[in-house]
């Protein structure tokens, strides 16, 4: 019974911090219906700059967090600017998708050539702190990226439902003629979209690097877990995605402790491919049938 | 009193014209073929020029599902591994003779292409994609976890390069000589594109272009898009697995590494940069991205970036790659040098 309820916190960590990357793929999505394979490189990217900024400056590690989500945000503006804004106009389905393949492997290989292929040592203050409730425990660290993540959902879904600039947002997911009749810029918030997105990315990017190893292929491991989650999910879907995170950090940790940890990628991706042959729309389905 | 400009003479010439010109350029491209080892003498090279072989296979592979029928397919490392493993495994576990393995491992790898095109029929663009993705990404970890049968990360070693062949009245040609074994590579790349060369001069092209500019239409057409997506896929996956099953002869050991899904990035930037539906762009494509490498090896990891910002910049600037480059230096050249002259 400890072991499983162990198991339960490991999956919901693991689920805290997919959920970060995944929100910000479905953001993408919903305002542009592009997928930005370099978002798992913002996402390393994410995670160096808060290492250097904690082990080379010497920088505190939660304020490490917001430098990696500046950094993020950053990364996404440019991002947008140079490769989805000027390839938008062609209106070509595919082209954009192999752009940002390119700016990936370009990316990950300079970052190769940077930074080497050996793992950085990336330490968190608190990784060593844990605490106990009955047979379970879960790490100070663990615990920060549970509640970081809950408090960004919070935030996200605050200014997504409350502000102007996040109703806009929403229209424009929805519509991008109409919202631009009702007056609304959906070239600039396709902007923010990606700004958001991918400052989410870098502060994700932020938490995992004391988690998982720190190379440059980090992201890369967590973003074709995103993509399976997204699709769960329903892709431009926020509730869908949520859950679609939590599960798939579950599958996780559950297969971890009893099938072995190189099972994961296969059960992940089994359950995608049988969820695309039923339910193609995601777990919580959504108007949205161009795709399937 | 002024004659019409001869309009019906002009299909008749593109379709002359352009037929004995490829005639041409089949024989002058297999003369290529011929003469590159006897240029190229020394063992690098040879690897090098066996390399351009293999990847020109798996590009003209990936371009006929991407270019003409319009699917991106990002699993095409996983039917490259598949048909590497498949004949490695019946060759060396069930003792099945080189050249019926080869078809077996061909066959299976088809057929793996078709359960994947059966997501295609459903599934279109980005959610191809990432379905295509998850599909080699579970090839990968199975060929990785499945220790037993393909020994995981640890390899199969000392595979045997494909047996002698003895014909009668000729000497025998073996094929653990570097020369030999590029001629039987380049003879089944050639082969390949002489073969789908045909499949897309025939309507079937034009019924996958057809498809990938517009399923609807097409459909209403009373095209049969899912049988067509089968197909497609169905051939380019058959076309990965034979250059799988080269690959495991001539390099000689099977790690699952090298059938990782940046191997499928890497496949697609050489159809991109060589120029998405055309049959040459790919094998361009595949020898650029080959050949670039090895002459930038003096900068060590950074060789690798060049994929990525080839990609990029094609992407941005020339999406019909160096095909497209090509042509409109071809119209612009003569007219800048008859300015230069004037």
């Amino acid at each position: 019974m400890a072991v499983i309820l162990q198991q339960a916190i490991n999956g919901a960590v693991l689920g805290s911090l997919y959920v970060l990357v995944a929100l910000g793929l479905t953001i993408i999505y919903g305002v542009l219906t592009q997928i930005n394979f370099a978002h798992a490189d913002i996402v390393t990217l994410g995670a160096f700059s808060a290492y250097f900024f904690v082990h080379g400056i010497g920088g505190g590690y939660i304020p490490g967090i917001g430098v990696a989500f500046v950094v993020g945000g950053i990364l996404g503006f440019a991002m947008n600017a140079a490769v989805f804004a000027p390839l938008r106009e062609r209106g070509n389905e595919l082209l954009p998708l192999i752009a940002t393949i390119g700016v990936s492997v370009t990316m990950e290989n300079a970052m190769l050539a940077w930074f080497g292929p050996i793992p950085y040592a990336f330490d968190s203050p608190y990784s060593n702190d844990v605490i106990r409730f009955g047979g379970t425990f879960i790490t100070v660290h663990n615990a920060l990226i549970v509640s970081v993540s809950a408090l960004t959902i919070g935030l996200l879904y605050a200014f997504m439902k409350r502000t102007f600039m996040g109703k806009a947002l929403r229209a424009v997911s929805q519509d991008r003629e109409t919202a631009a009749l009702m007056g609304i810029n959906p070239n600039q918030l396709i902007m923010v979209a990606f700004v958001v997105a991918s400052a989410l990315a870098g502060m994700a990017g932020a938490m995992l690097g004391p988690v998982l190893v720190l190379t440059p292929f980090a992201g890369t491991s967590v973003i074709v877990k995103a993509f399976a989650i997204v699709i769960i999910g329903g892709f431009g879907n926020f509730e869908g995605t949520i859950l679609a995170a939590l599960l798939v950090g579950l599958i996780e940790s559950f297969t971890t402790q009893y099938l072995g940890p190189g099972m994961i990628d296969i059960v992940v991706f089994a359950l995608l491919l049988v969820m695309l042959a039923i339910r193609p729309t995601g777990l919580i389905a959504e108007e949205r049938d161009e795709n399937v | 009193m002024s004659r019409p400009a001869p309009v019906r003479s002009a299909p008749v010439r593109i379709r002359i014209g352009p037929d004995w010109q490829r005639r041409i350029a089949f024989l002058a491209a297999a003369g290529a073929i011929a003469v590159l080892p006897l240029i190229a003498t020394d063992a690098y090279w040879r690897t090098n020029l066996i390399v351009c072989a293999l990847n020109a296979m798996l590009a003209l592979g990936l371009d006929f599902v991407l270019g003409y029928a319009g699917q991106l397919n990002l699993g095409q490392s996983a039917f490259y591994g598949l048909g590497a493993y498949a004949s490695t495994l019946l060759i060396t576990k069930a003792g099945i003779p080189f050249w019926i393995a080869f078809a077996g491992a061909v066959a299976f790898s088809g057929f793996a292409g078709v359960v994947l095109s059966l997501f295609a029929i459903r599934l279109r663009g980005h959610y191809l994609a990432i379905a295509s993705l998850g599909f080699a990404v579970i090839t990968y970890q199975i060929l990785l976890n499945w220790i037993s049968l393909t020994q995981g990360p640890l390899g199969i070693y000392a595979i045997a390069p494909p047996p002698p062949i003895a014909l009668p009245g000729l000497p025998v040609i073996n094929f653990d000589n570097l020369a030999n074994l590029f001629y039987l590579v380049a003879g089944f790349a050639f082969l390949s594109y002489l073969l789908l060369d045909r499949l897309i001069r025939s309507p079937i092209g034009e019924t996958l272009t057809a498809i990938r500019e517009d399923e609807v239409s097409a459909a209403s057409l009373g095209i049969n898009c899912g049988a067509w997506k089968v197909f497609a896929f169905g051939v380019s996956s058959t076309v990965a697995g034979a250059a799988g099953c080269f690959y495991a002869s001539f390099v000689g050991t099977l790690v699952p590494d090298a059938f990782f899904v940046t191997e499928s990035f890497t496949i697609l930037a050489m159809v991109v940069v060589g120029g998405m539906g055309t049959l040459i762009g790919p094998v361009g494509g595949a020898i650029l991205l080959t050949v670039l490498p090895e002459l930038l090896r003096n900068i060590g990891d950074l060789r690798l970036v060049v994929y990525g910002v080839a990609v990029t910049l094609v992407v941005l600037f020339v999406p019909g790659g160096i095909v497209e480059a090509v042509r409109l230096a071809s119209a612009r050249l003569p007219r800048i040098a008859r300015r230069g002259k004037a």
